[in-house]
């Protein structure tokens, strides 16, 4: 019998927090910048329905913020990986022969 | 293949459906957001006190909301332009087979080694076995192998068909008098579903198709260079 799937959080609806890579990591900080900006203003300025519009700006800029710079590093790593699973697998076909990477930078380095 | 009440894309077995699954997360991220503000004002909307209606010169309000989503645009237009172009790169395909679409079933011809041309009913629920996947299991699948790119040929032989695989990021229509074509590369093996996807009658939900991507190897020993 199939195991019945767990649902994963879904913010409004449709943002899979818990399966799209960043989405976590992005709304914490944003939720934490929102809640730092918000107060901060209050706290300098007592005013509460400007302070509620400082906090949302605050939570959009920054997550935002975060999201794109962890997609840019998640970007980068990926490519890593690719980079690494192709050499890995040049180097496991090659080995041993002609066209082994190792040997090739070796040889290049003695010269 | 999808499992049940799932709303989200299937996992990616092509790199042109990994870079959507990305596109797609990004331009979530920012419709959520955008969401998130819209609700927002409207919640302002339904708690204020304000009462004075005749509101004008807010010039500055009104640069910020005509620059921001050209701005929010771009960012979204750049990522999926980038897929756009591709999705066309020529890749050489080392495989060339022919889809053709008809009422209600799909035919298909691996001509390029030989003259194998089959049809792919959908499985009858009286037909099926135990483990078999009710309107997804066909008598025939389409075997092809993992890590070569495939070029697919798809036309109709009556009505508008639609030749969609979503793992694969692929759907092409078939339509009557015209050779549509589209190319992907599989990275695992497997066994992956797909359904019509233009409506073409009575039986349109109920012709199915099913790709079994098999090692090159085993592919090479297979009917298709024994012939």
């Amino acid at each position: 019998v199939p195991e019945p799937v767990s649902e994963s959080l879904k913010l409004l609806g449709f943002l899979d927090v818990e399966n799209t890579p960043c989405a976590r990591h992005s709304i914490l900080y944003g939720s934490l910048g929102s809640v730092v900006a918000g107060f901060g203003h209050f706290l300098f300025t007592s005013r509460i329905r400007r302070s509620c519009d400082v906090g949302v700006g605050g939570f959009i800029l920054v997550t935002l913020g975060c999201w794109f710079h962890c997609r840019y590093n998640y970007a980068k790593q990926r490519i890593q990986e690719r980079i690494a699973r192709e050499e890995i697998k040049k180097k496991i076909l090659y080995e041993g022969t002609h066209l082994d990477p190792e040997r090739k930078h070796n040889g290049s380095s003695s010269n | 293949m999808a499992h049940a009440a799932q709303v989200g894309l299937q996992d990616a077995t092509s790199p042109i459906m990994e870079e959507l699954i990305i596109f797609h997360d990004h331009a979530l991220m920012i419709i959520f957001l955008i969401c998130f503000l819209v609700l927002y004002a409207l919640f302002l909307t339904l708690t204020t006190k304000l009462t004075n209606t005749n509101i004008s010169d807010a010039q500055e309000m009104e640069t910020i909301w005509t620059i921001l989503p050209a701005i929010i645009l771009v960012l979204i237009a750049l990522p999926s332009l980038r897929i756009l172009y591709m999705t066309d790169e020529i890749n050489d395909p080392s495989f060339t087979i022919k889809s053709i679409g008809h009422q209600w079933y799909w035919t298909y011809e691996y001509t390029d080694y030989g003259g194998l041309i089959f049809n792919s009913y959908m499985l009858p629920p009286l037909f099926l076995e135990p483990g078999d996947l009710r309107l997804l299991d066909v008598d025939n699948r389409v075997v092809l192998p993992v890590e070569a790119p495939v070029r697919m040929m798809i036309t109709s032989q009556d009505v508008l068909h639609s030749w969609a695989v979503p793992t694969l990021g692929l759907k092409t229509d078939a339509i009557p008098g015209r050779l549509n074509q589209t190319t992907f590369t599989a990275t695992r093996p497997g066994v992956y579903y797909g359904q019509c996807s233009e409506i073409c009658g009575a039986n349109h939900s109920f012709m199915p198709i099913v790709l079994e991507l098999i090692p090159l190897k085993i592919f090479e020993m297979g009917p298709v260079f024994a012939l």
